[in-house]
This record gives structure tokens, C-alpha cells and sequence, in this order.
């Protein structure tokens, strides 16, 4: 018996647990769940520690002597002081430094990337096609994203043309959920089709080498 | 009162009957495969066309951006690009932008390195984990190895074979991100936007919805969205695997979604008409 197919099994009770809530809460389930807490904790903190304070701190500063990475081991270690009550306010410091550097970085690039390419693209296609489906395609966009932005303006009461725009818009924002919703249906569904697969195709197999 | 009864049990029925409804409607066609056929969308097309187009011995950049809750949907995506890519002779670079995603990653591109007989820091490297995506895309722009020193197993990035001559994005012709969250977006927004590295995008279903828009505008080449998404992309490289073997489940299962909604919605109206009649009777 091979240690992969020692962990198939494993694997496939643990799964059978968590599939149990559906019927009730039971002390399986619970085990799974405390399981999947503890063994993810353990995970994450080993790959944290690993990859944040040993490869990008302990192995340059010390090992390599890059004093100019110190400043930023610093300001790491002042996050810590967020465990004393009466340090916490020490934190704010590396807290502030953070959002200062996210936001300088993600600001201009969002508005850039994000909002002045999507405006321009919600234009471009009618300005750059020849088939009379994209066209229509293309105008049906425009249409949509003026309805919405018109049904979230609310400095004047949604009356008469702008009453209608807005409703159209609302109709436009049904279609938008209904798209997102069964896309996530469709999601949920991969999962539980690859727990399935899980189940009826690889665990088979594992037994059988197993019983082998 | 018979019907009153009936549309309340359908409305409120025990949701255990559905979850077997839901459990039996997925498990008939993984043991006995009904083989439905399966569309190739455009932006699928798009993807494998960019894939098809970088030169064999170029090097390309794969972000497993994704964690063990959503390998069913997206492990079949990162095998089949893996194949395409290894079969045409183009080299990969991997690395994962979630601490979660190094199992993954390492497990997926063993497989696909084996079966095409790749060598580890000529063919493929994996460059692991490292914390903060935002600081380590930025940072790929300017220097892949001040990124990454090191590969995920220690070795000095700058000693790979595979990395001579490749430092930055505009030595790499196509990024490929594998994503279950908004990371698709960051690489279009640092990568694509100021590096003008050329991106496409493999994202789960409930992700893809959102992904749309940067296809439009030609921020991303090519998207594939889901399980389908997997599956269109087995077809188009013409061998079949976890993704296509799940398509029948998937179309079954929806229709049974769709099913439950209408009755669902059918026994709120009757529900409905039956209380309005109450009201209106003295």
C-alpha cells in the first residue's frame, strides 16, 4: 500500500464527513472541520514564515548582508505590537507606511487600467467594427451601461425619460445578475463534480491498488 | 386544501430530497458518460491562438493563482495549457501567488512535465511562493530575479538555464494566470497596464462574469471561464481530461437547477393565489 493511496482513502472518508453535514450536524463533520482548521493553520503559518521573514528577510539581512532590506524588517516587527493592548498603537506606523505604498501603486493604475480603458471600451466597439451583429452588439452595451449609470444617479427623482432609462436600466442589471448567478451556480457545481470524480474515479482506483 | 398542501411542498420541501436529486443527477453521467456535445467559445479560441502562437523555446509565465478550493474547476485548465504548451516545445515558467497554491502547482506541472518528458531548469522551473502579489508583479517588471533570487527549491534563480536571457516581461511573450479570485484583474492592471505584457486568463466561473470586461477591451487575449472553460480547451488540444469528463454532470445538473426553479417558483404562485383567495373570501 503506497502512501498516495493510504492518502486517497483518507481523503475520501474526510470528504464523505463533510458531506454529512447535508443530512445533519454530526460529530464527523465536526472532526472534518476541526481537522481542516488546524491542518490549514499549520500550512499557512510554515509557508508564511518561510516565504516572508526566512527567504525575504533572515536569508538577505543576515546571510547575504543587505542592510537596506532592514528598514522593512523593522516596520514587519512593529506590525507585532498589535498583540499587547498597550503596544497597538506602535502598528500604525507600519499600517500607515502599507497603505500609503498600496495606494500610490493601485490608485493611478485602477483609474488607468480599470475605469479610463473600460469607459473607452464601452465606445470602441462600434467605432472599430463592420458586422451588423457586433454594431448592434456594440450599441446594445452603450445603451445598457447609460440605463444603469442612470438608474444609480439620484440628484433628480426618477421620473418621466428618466424614470424610463432607469427602469431599462434595471432591466440591464436583472440580466448582469442573472449571468453572474449562473455562473456561480455553474461554479458550485465544478466543486461538487470534482468531489465526484474524486469519489467514483480515483478513490476505485486506489482501492484497488490497495487490495492488490 | 390538496393544492395548498402541494404548492407548500413545493415551496418548502425538504432540501435533503434535492441534495440526493442534485448528488444522483451528477453521479449518472461520471459512471456511464452521455458524451453531449461540447461548443468552443470564441475566447477560449483566443487563448489556445496565443498559446499556439509563441514560438517553441520561448519562455512563458503560468501564476497558479488559485488554492485547493477550487483545484476541480481549475486544475483541469492549468494540466491542459501545461500539455499545449509542453508538446509545441515551449518552455514554462511557473509560480503561484497563493501559499496554498504550491502543492498545487508542483503536483500539476510534475504530471504534465512527465508525460512530455520535460527537464526541470531547461524546460520548466517553478519559482514557488512569495508574499505580496502586488509587490512581486510590480517587481517582475523590472527584475524577474530581484523578484525570485531564488527558485522554490533554493537554487539561484539567475543559474537556471532556462532564465538566460529572461528577466523581465518583456522577455516572456505571454502571461498566463490561473485564477480563482480578483488576481486576473491585478495582472492585467501592474502587468499588462505598465509592463504591456500580453495576458490571458483562466478564471473560475463565478470569477469569469467579471473577467468579461478586460476581454472587450483587449486587455486580456483570451479567457477561460470554468469547468467549460477546461473542457473547450481539452477539445481544442485534443485530448480529453478531468474538464470534458465533468461537462455531462454540469449539463445535467443544470438542468435539474433550472427545474427546481421553476417549481420552486411555481409553488410561490400558487402559494400566492392560494392566500389572496383566502383573503378575498368573507
Amino acid at each position: 500500500m503506497s502512501a498516495a493511496d493510504l492518502g486517497v482513502v483518507v481523503a475520501a472518508l474526510l470528504t464523505l464527513a463533510v458531506f454529512s453535514f447535508l443530512y445533519r450536524d454530526n460529530p464527523f463533520y465536526r472532526f472534518a472541520e476541526s481537522l481542516l482548521v488546524g491542518v490549514s493553520a499549520g500550512y499557512y503559518v510554515v509557508h508564511y514564515f518561510d516565504a516572508g521573514v526566512v527567504r525575504k528577510f533572515w536569508v538577505p539581512v543576515v546571510q547575504q548582508g543587505q542592510l537596506w532590506l532592514l528598514p522593512g524588517g523593522v516596520l514587519g516587527l512593529l506590525m507585532l505590537a498589535r498583540l499587547h493592548p498597550r503596544g497597538q498603537w506602535i502598528s500604525r506606523f507600519a499600517i500607515a507606511f502599507y497603505v500609503a505604498a498600496w495606494s500610490g501603486y493601485l490608485i493611478p493604475s485602477v483609474l488607468q487600467e480599470r475605469i479610463l480603458r473600460q469607459v473607452a471600451g464601452t465606445f470602441l466597439p462600434a467605432a472599430g467594427t463592420t458586422s451588423v451583429g457586433a454594431l448592434l452588439a456594440a450599441v446594445l452595451v452603450l445603451l445598457g451601461v447609460a440605463a444603469i449609470l442612470v438608474y444609480f444617479y439620484f440628484s433628480a427623482e426618477h421620473r418621466g425619460l428618466l424614470g424610463a432609462a432607469s427602469r431599462v436600466g434595471i432591466l440591464f442589471l436583472m440580466v448582469g445578475f442573472g449571468a453572474s448567478f449562473g455562473y456561480t451556480v455553474m461554479g458550485r457545481l465544478s466543486l461538487l463534480i470534482g468531489r465526484f470524480q474524486f469519489l467514483l474515479q480515483d478513490l476505485p482506483a486506489s482501492l484497488r491498488h490497495i487490495s492488490h | 386544501m390538496a393544492r395548498g398542501a402541494w404548492s407548500a411542498r413545493l415551496a418548502q420541501g425538504d432540501r435533503r430530497i434535492l441534495f440526493l436529486a442534485v448528488a444522483a443527477t451528477v453521479a449518472f453521467p461520471l459512471l456511464w458518460p452521455l458524451n453531449l456535445p461540447i461548443r468552443v467559445s470564441r475566447e477560449a479560441r483566443a487563448f489556445h491562438a496565443e498559446i499556439e502562437g509563441v514560438e517553441p523555446g520561448r519562455v512563458i509565465l503560468l501564476s497558479f493563482d488559485y488554492e485547493p478550493d477550487t483545484m476541480a474547476e481549475l486544475d483541469p485548465m492549468s494540466l491542459a495549457v501545461l500539455r499545449h504548451a509542453f508538446r509545441r516545445g515551449v518552455r514554462v515558467l511557473v509560480m503561484t501567488t497563493y501559499a496554498g497554491g504550491v502543492g498545487i502547482a508542483e503536483r500539476v506541472l510534475a504530471q504534465a512535465a512527465a508525460e512530455n518528458g520535460r527537464t526541470y531548469g531547461t524546460d520548466y522551473a517553478f519559482l514557488g511562493y512569495n508574499p505580496d502579489f502586488s509587490a512581486t508583479i510590480l517587481r517582475m517588471g523590472e527584475s524577474l530575479r530581484g523578484a525570485y533570487p531564488t527558485d522554490h527549491y533554493g537554487h539561484p534563480t539567475g543559474e537556471l538555464s532556462l532564465l538566460q536571457g529572461v528577466d523581465r516581461y518583456a522577455d516572456i511573450p505571454l502571461v498566463v494566470t490561473i485564477s480563482s479570485s480578483a488576481l486576473s484583474e491585478y495582472w492585467v492592471i501592474w502587468a499588462g497596464g505598465k509592463y504591456h505584457a500580453r495576458i490571458v486568463a483562466g478564471n473560475t466561473a463565478i470569477q469569469a462574469v467579471l473577467i468579461y470586461p478586460f476581454l472587450q477591451t483587449g486587455q486580456l487575449a483570451g479567457m477561460l471561464g470554468g469547468l467549460k472553460g477546461a473542457a473547450e480547451y481539452e477539445r481544442l488540444i485534443g485530448r480529453d481530461g478531468a474538464g470534458v469528463r465533468g461537462m455531462d454532470a454540469q449539463s445535467l445538473a443544470h438542468f435539474l437547477i433550472v427545474l427546481f426553479i421553476l417549481l420552486g417558483n411555481l409553488g410561490f404562485l400558487l402559494q400566492r393565489r392560494a392566500a389572496r383567495a383566502r383573503e378575498a373570501s368573507p
